[in-house]
């Protein structure tokens, strides 16, 4: 649907998010991304884009992400693979490989990096019918909750929300993992359903999970790709070509920006949250070295599922981490 | 046309639907697929939206309280914890002007801490309070009105489905909502009861075939009176769901989400220790759970599919922007909200109300400053006089259809709950005046 | 004497085979679909306490309860539907419908025979739309959950929409003809 304006062709692009504008994976889309391709398509004057937004929900929920992009229901959306488990579970290798690195910006120089260059990330995105544009990450995960962990026997008979694939890490601990969502976690708190969280510092300050588990330790489980900006593969691939180089460049500033973005907010998010009454602790080395070595082999089912390609992907993550300095606590890419 | 004049057609074209009796599922289906076909200029992106919302609209586990709630209110009424809460209400208020309408308040709002929807308290009450009510003088429409207008205070008082689903829309505390629902819903309780004494007083031939009789029942002093025994006997189960539902929340036993699993299985062995309950009976209740929840389900997925559709025509930014440049207070805010609501539930059901509504005026609300928890009592109670406004009326429809009494027409009991909506306005007006009412105990 | 004896839905509404096959087929069917749907809520609330009494006494929480919650709660609708259909329980704003009815009978027949029509149109629609993504996840054993957590296939709830939709179209396409038979025999 592209109509002409003077000289200047407009495409329009419908964009959106199963989240709001402010949440931490939609904020770069918004003001990064759109108005970052305003900017470099400014300044050739060839082409405008008119944006069409749907954020915050308002055309799919969280669990239809992929299918939204995929589908055409939005032309560039916010993919939360982390809820893609079946579709796209090589995405998912840091979910299953915890203890890795606390460095989020580093995650999202290597899945920017792998999502193009390796041919098993890219052609996963390409199969669900989708151009992965920008790399989308949490920070680290910690325990947010009602009591400090000073040692791996404060976690026994604890029960701590930590939903999907999160369970796994505790697997081992002594602690019981019980479903929820962000949204679900303060109200499980104050009542008792749960003791706690695994949380991290930017996703958990708007819920103010704070007030009611006012310790938190600092554990350092590590920070995860949870997905992509991406576009419609065949809306791209319709794209005039100054248009995709836009995107592709526009998509650079928005991998920044959003690295950025979280780790301010995370700043914030502490010392806000420190102003309110939360005290911070840390979990000692060697119990941090009890709690890794006690896990068991929780990237093997994910391997079992994903085969060849989850080798290379894991194998591939892991070089890539260890080429950008990072020591992971546990070398889950052993014997491949 | 613009797309914004498109979507203002459908909705047009939704309302005419409904107005003429589709079944409003289908013209929800019907009016948002062609929507999204024209808008879109694409036919597909319409089969693919409804396979989204077909399959994962409603996947949630919010939604599967829905029939456990039915269940719970199917499971109370067929143990007669209903019947034993308006007696032992009867009795003790025997001696007050408008007694029996004031002991169906009263029972409804102790019935309105365990059950979570308002159509399972008009259906017990129907059975109970109307013919007791008849009997002793008043009106049958009155009656009606009465057990309609109180099986509001349902969705108020805590547990409830519509604030679970504002909670969840909003993304606020559930249990927070609760909290905030209590002192409205008492006030609610408080205004229906001096509603009740002051119409009787004042017109009784609105309340009372027989004026003298109910007069002299009320002045009658040879009456057996209940033994306290016996009362505290028929009181005993709904303490005891009370305690399990509101308890086990607040200790942290379960989630409000699981209330109403929970709840139900209480309700279940209360029916079971009192022996209310054979195969076929339990059968058949479960049955009667499906067919009513059904209903509810089937048109969330549709209002979820519409309201899609309307976001694709660009009507929530559409109507945040004029909102914006209105320059609205808060309270501007709230009232016109309250006054949209209210136009909506003379015809839509209240889940989809609060799928149009919340998710487009919530954020605006949070963005103006106001409570979400002060803003969701507001909005629920707006929506709740829609079960009682015509034409779409779904209390008063259950009424009509649980007395199944040729005598008194739908027109009849929507005229009954007239001081009811009165009542409810004054309190919907005190809550966005006065934050506190809502947010006193947060 | 219960306090709700509105509780007799029953299965009045499948016909004698003698008297009407179609009918009666179709009735059955429905009627067995939505005692499915019947049984999975009751398996719904058993579900919920078990985890609630297994995370506070055993520190055993079921895995999953949510998910499938969500799953078994859609399932419900679309294995129900068709009885509901076929039982007129689908709710709507009937008070035209009911003065006309005074005025007209036929007129009703003609106008409810239409909506019949609308209803079949949609769950037709909902099948056309569903049926490629039941093919694929079956094709590509898609499941719920998370590796080594625990995972579900998502194929039957994926069939069910589509058989529950194809029941209810079925179901609304009976109820139309079922008006126009009336139609025909009114003065
Ligand atoms: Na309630
Ligand atoms: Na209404």
């Amino acid at each position: 649907s592209a109509g002409f304006a003077a000289a200047q062709q407009t495409i329009t692009v419908n964009i959106g998010s199963s989240h709001p504008e402010q949440n931490i994976w939609v904020y770069a889309m918004k003001n990064t991304f759109e108005p970052e391709v305003n900017r470099i398509l400014e300044a050739a004057g060839e082409y405008k884009i008119n944006w069409v937004e749907s954020y915050g929900g308002t055309l799919y929920k969280f669990t239809d992400t992929r299918e939204a992009v995929m589908d055409g229901i939005v032309d560039v959306g916010m993919v939360g693979t982390v809820w893609e488990g079946a579709n796209m579970p090589l995405q998912n290798v840091t979910y299953f490989t915890p203890f890795a690195t606390e460095d989020h910006k580093m995650i999202i120089e290597i899945f920017d990096d792998l999502s193009e260059n390796l041919p098993e990330l890219r052609d996963s995105w390409a199969e669900n019918g989708m151009v992965h544009l920008s790399s989308l990450i949490t920070d680290s995960y910690d325990i947010y909750a009602t009591f400090p962990v000073n040692s791996m026997g404060d976690l026994a008979n604890r029960k701590l929300n930590a939903p999907g694939t999160s369970a796994n890490w505790l697997r081992g601990t002594g602690a019981t993992p019980v479903d929820g969502a962000l949204t679900t976690y303060y109200t499980n708190i104050q009542t008792g359903v749960t003791e706690g969280t695994l949380s991290f510092a930017s996703g958990i300050l708007p819920t103010r999970v704070y007030e009611v588990a006012p310790e938190l330790t600092r554990v350092g489980i590590g920070s995860m790709y949870f997905g992509g900006i991406a576009a419609n593969k065949d809306f791209f691939e319709g794209l005039p070509e100054p248009v995709q180089k836009a995107f592709r460049e526009a998509a650079k500033a928005t991998s920044k920006a959003h690295g950025q973005y979280v780790e301010d907010l995370a700043k914030r998010a502490l010392t806000e949250m420190q102003d309110a009454g939360l005290t911070i602790h840390e979990l000692p080395e060697a119990e941090k070295m009890a709690w890794v070595n006690g896990l068991p082999n929780i990237v093997e089912p994910w391997l079992e599922q994903t085969g060849d390609a989850g080798r290379v992907v894991l194998k591939a993550y892991f070089d890539a981490l260890r080429a950008h300095g990072a020591k992971p606590l546990r070398a889950w890419d052993e014997g491949l | 046309m613009t797309t914004l004049s498109i979507g203002l057609l459908l909705v047009g074209a939704l309302i005419l639907l409904v107005l003429l009796g589709m079944q409003i599922a289908y013209a929800l289906f019907l009016v948002a697929f062609a929507g999204i076909w024209i808008i879109r200029h694409n036919i597909d992106l319409a089969f693919r939206m409804l396979e989204l919302t077909a399959y994962s609209g409603i996947a949630d586990y919010l939604f599967a309280t829905i029939p456990l709630f039915v269940l719970m209110g199917l499971l109370v009424s067929v143990s007669n914890v209903g019947r034993d809460t308006f007696e032992v209400a009867e009795e003790l208020l025997r001696r007050v002007v408008c007694g029996l309408g004031v002991a169906t308040v009263a029972a409804n709002t102790i019935f309105a801490a365990v059950t979570g929807v308002s159509i399972a308290s008009a259906a017990v009450f129907t059975r109970v309070a109307v013919p007791e009510m008849k009997r002793h003088g008043y009106r049958s429409a009155f009656s009606a009105g009465t057990v309609a207008g109180s099986s509001v205070l349902g969705m108020l008082i805590p547990p409830s489905l519509l604030l679970i689903i504002y909670g969840v829309l909003a993304e606020v505390s559930i249990g927070g909502m609760f909290i905030a629902g209590i002192v409205p819903g008492l006030l609610l309780a408080g205004g229906f009861v001096a509603m009740l004494i002051s119409v009787t007083l004042l017109f009784p031939g609105f309340v009372m075939t027989d004026p003298e009789a109910a007069k002299k029942r009320r002045l009658d002093r040879d009456f057996e009176t209940m033994p306290v025994g016996r009362m505290i006997a028929k009181l005993v189960p709904i303490i005891l769901l009370v305690i399990l539902v509101l308890g086990g929340l607040y200790s942290g036993f379960f989630t409000p989400t699981e209330a109403g699993g929970v709840g139900a299985f209480g309700a279940l062995l209360v029916a079971l220790s009192r022996r209310s309950l054979d195969r076929h009976n339990l059968w058949q209740v479960m049955k009667q759970t499906g067919v009513i929840s059904v209903s509810i389900l089937l048109l969330l997925i549709a209002a979820s599919y519409y309201s899609r559709m309307l976001s694709i025509a660009g009507l929530p930014n559409a109507i945040a922007g004029l909102v914006n440049q209105s320059g609205l207070g808060p309270m501007g805010f709230m009232v016109l909200c309250a006054s949209l609501i209210l136009l909506m539930g003379m015809i839509l059901d209240s889940t989809s109300i609060l799928l149009i509504m919340v998710p487009i005026a919530a954020p605006i609300a949070q963005g103006m400053g106001i409570d979400l928890s002060q803003f969701g009592i507001a909005i629920v109670i707006a929506v709740e006089i829609g079960l009682l406004t015509p034409p779409f009326g779904i209390s008063v429809f259950t009424v009509h259809n649980t007395l199944n009494d040729p005598a008194v027409s739908v027109e009849q009991i929507f005229a009954g709950t007239l001081p009811f909506i009165a009542v409810m306005l004054c309190v919907l007006l005190l809550v966005i005046l006065i934050p506190g009412i809502a947010t006193v105990f947060l | 004497m219960t306090d709700d004896t509105n509780a007799e839905t029953d299965d009045a509404f499948v016909p004698a085979f003698s008297e009407a096959p179609i009918g009666a087929t179709l009735g059955s069917l429905a009627a067995i679909m939505s005692s499915v749907g019947t049984l999975a809520i009751g398996a719904l609330m058993v579900l919920i306490v078990a985890d609630v009494l297994g995370r506070n006494f055993f520190n055993a929480p079921i895995t999953g309860v949510a998910e499938i919650a969500g799953r078994a709660v859609v399932a419900i609708v679309f294995l129900q539907v068709a009885a509901a259909i076929l039982q007129k329980r689908l709710t709507r704003a009937d008070f035209l419908i009911r003065r006309l009815h005074r005025v007209s009978p036929k007129g009703v027949c003609l106008i409810e025979a239409l909506f019949s029509i609308a209803g079949m149109i949609v769950f037709a629609l909902i099948v056309w739309a569903s049926w490629p993504k039941l093919a694929s996840a079956w094709a590509t054993s898609e499941f719920f959950g998370v590796q080594g957590v625990f995972t579900i296939p998502t194929w039957p709830f994926r069939g069910i929409t589509v058989l529950g939709s194809a029941a209810a179209a079925l179901a609304a396409l009976y109820r139309a003809q079922d008006e126009i038979r009336k139609f025909r025999s009114l003065p």
